[in-house]
């Protein structure tokens, strides 16, 4: 194949990594799922897919911001699981929503602050919070259940002008998202800062005078709230509290995150890879449900796809 | 306050890894409010259930030590059960399965050390990977039931004792031991220190970083096939779910011990005691009574103290 071209594909071009190959992969699988399966165009079941892939798209787009710092946040599973049981309180939805953000936030800021004060590995800093959260969630609600305010509801089950909500959630997470890491100073700091770490030199983006831990934190606050918007989202979706709903969430927006070429080492990804990512991910659930493909051999799929990707990325730093 | 931190007793005692300080608190006050759960027949009891993650351990702070990570032991340790209760090979011997075990587990650990210290993929990525991926054909070859009953020789010998000691507990002390010399007396123990501390520096001083780290992760991969007999033993029947959430428990045991991505002041006993203070947390909680929830967040809150107290630490001695 031809060098340019198979640099082009691996993202050996800039920051943005590895995304248009993830890009073909969703339009080969779209298609062929056109082509094989009458049913995958029609509206109800692409609404199907957006609906589904909504929570892990808003999780992974959270998750992206920590990821190009070069950090990892695997507390967002439990914190959506904890989101869902604030909101199935029983309480008006003007008290609980904001809630259910300032306790998102101070997650964000305990885990920023733990990873950038106190030298903790983001890993194990998250890790830790992960433990706690499920254990807080399985106190406030042991099993699923609890009513939640009809706001949420609302918001997640309507079709204003016949717009399905879950475009809209899917459009004003995106475009959020957007504005902050391409249309902010914060953004670009995100990459520097994320950069240095890839290329050894974590001092790298405070030389140039970043506030490096300030940016981090903000990054670990921004997937929080990120993770809460997915846990308000499935609430409304499954109409309850539960606290088991984001159980392995932060593997499968790590997946997701991966997928659209965004590197654990940090410094290089996109946002339209990780939406592209996640998209993936839907289609290979949709599409192989549709064709009455085992959901056993679907999870070891995705397992391949993501080895398949990580495998066509180079790197310079070698380990986690 | 700074004039205590500089205190060279303090100092010492601040090198001392935090999983010592967390087993000897547990231990007390078991002593203290609940002496009679000291029983050695008790404690060999709750001992012997994690000796699967004590197994485990050991090839998590082999990796870690070269500033990786292990996620697919719950993947070979789910496969290696569906080899030993699925039927495949009735009338097979313990040797055949052990062989089966390591077999697995070394080839699985081979094919992550290549891609993450030739390929310098990520290692969260590519373990998280093949994790998923022995999941995913465990569930498919088993259609997500669980797959039959483990040969009853092996549950037998799970059960054995020598005097009051569990076998299992035996057998994790005695490979904590040979990875403890491998780790102090071999070439290889050396190469992981200096790639641990500094792979560049490794590489300049002549030390073969990739084969480190390819090795690191295939002995990994092997003791994982050993954590994955101990355990399949431990539970005697199939499972489609069994010691899946045991990889990120090693991570928390081996950082409670001492052993932080890069660094291993810790050792191999520091990991050890990691497990034994999640044994004691859970005996100490079970007999004050305290709930589920409330031991994850015991576990997540001790975890968090151990990571700042080591972070602090490092912070000071830079």
């Amino acid at each position: 194949m031809n060098r340019g071209l198979l640099r082009l594909l691996t993202g050996g071009y800039g920051r943005q990594g590895l995304w248009l190959a993830p890009l073909i992969v969703t339009l080969l699988l779209a298609g062929f799922l056109t082509v094989r399966t009458p049913d995958f165009l029609r509206t109800e079941n692409l609404l199907n897919v957006v609906a589904q892939v909504l929570p892990i798209m808003i999780t992974a787009i959270g998750q992206t911001f920590v990821v190009i710092a070069g950090g990892l946040d695997l507390s967002v599973g439990s914190l959506i699981s904890f989101t869902t049981a604030v909101l199935a309180m029983d309480g008006p939805g003007y008290i609980l929503i904001p809630a259910a953000f300032a306790f998102a936030v101070l997650v964000g800021l305990t885990n920023g602050l733990v990873v950038t004060r106190f030298n903790v590995h983001p890993i194990i800093a998250t890790l830790a919070m992960q433990y706690i959260l499920l254990g807080a969630v399985r106190l406030l609600r042991p099993v699923a259940g609890g009513t939640l305010p009809d706001i949420v509801l609302e918001s997640v089950n309507g079709a204003p002008f016949g717009i399905p909500m879950a475009l809209i959630w899917a459009v004003v997470a995106i475009a959020t998202a957007w504005k902050l890491l391409y249309g902010t100073r914060f953004g670009l700091h995100l990459f520097a800062i994320g950069g240095g770490t890839a290329s050894g030199n974590e001092q790298a983006a405070r030389n140039f005078g970043v506030s490096d831990k300030r940016t981090m934190v903000l990054a670990y606050v921004i997937s929080s709230c990120f993770a809460a918007l997915a846990g308000v989202y499935l609430a409304g979706r499954i109409s309850s509290g539960d606290p088991n709903v984001g159980l392995g969430f932060e593997l499968d927006a790590i997946t997701a995150v991966a997928i659209g070429g965004t590197q654990l080492s940090g410094g290089i990804g996109s946002l339209p890879g990780t939406v592209i990512g996640a998209l993936v991910l839907a289609l290979l659930s949709n599409g192989m449900n549709l064709t009455n493909i085992s959901p056993f051999i679907q999870t070891a799929i995705k397992g391949a796809i993501l080895m398949a990707v990580v495998g066509l990325q180079s790197r310079k730093k070698m380990g986690l | 306050m700074t004039a205590v931190l500089n205190n060279s007793i303090v100092q010492r005692l601040l090198r001392v890894p935090p999983a010592y300080y967390v087993f000897t608190i547990l231990l007390i006050t078991l002593w203290v409010y609940r002496p009679a759960m000291l029983n050695p027949n008790v404690l060999g009891v709750f001992v012997r259930q994690n000796a699967p993650l004590g197994v485990l351990v050991l090839g998590q702070l082999i990796v870690m030590r070269v500033k990786s990570i292990d996620l697919s032991g719950g993947g070979i340790i789910l496969l290696v059960n569906y080899f030993i209760s699925s039927g495949l090979f009735p009338d097979a011997s313990l040797a055949f399965f052990a062989a089966i075990a390591l077999g697995t587990g070394t080839a699985i650990g081979l094919f992550n050390g290549l891609m993450i210290g030739k390929r310098h993929a990520s290692a969260v990525i590519v373990t998280l990977a093949v994790s998923i991926m022995l999941v995913g054909l465990v569930q498919f070859l088993s259609s997500g039931k669980p797959p039959g009953d483990v040969p009853s020789f092996l549950n037998d010998m799970y059960d054995t004792k020598l005097g009051v000691v569990p076998t299992p507990v035996i057998f994790w002390a005695f490979l904590t031991l040979i990875v403890a010399g491998l780790l102090s007396f071999t070439v290889f123990g050396r190469f992981v220190d200096s790639v641990g501390e500094s792979a560049e520096a490794a590489h300049f001083s002549g030390v073969p970083v990739e084969r480190t780290v390819v090795l690191a992760h295939t002995i990994a991969g092997f003791i994982a096939g050993l954590a994955a007999l101990v355990q399949t033993a431990s539970i005697a029947v199939g499972s489609v779910r069994v010691g899946l959430d045991l990889p990120i428990l090693s991570v928390a045991a081996t950082i409670l011990g001492g052993v932080v991505f890069g660094r291993g002041e810790g050792g191999v006993w520091g990991p050890f005691f990691g497990v034994l203070s999640f044994t004691f947390l859970f005996v100490v909680m079970t007999a004050f009574g305290v709930s589920d929830p409330g031991k994850l967040i015991a576990q997540g809150a001790i975890i968090l103290l151990a990571a700042i107290f080591y972070g602090v630490r490092l912070a000071r001695s830079r």
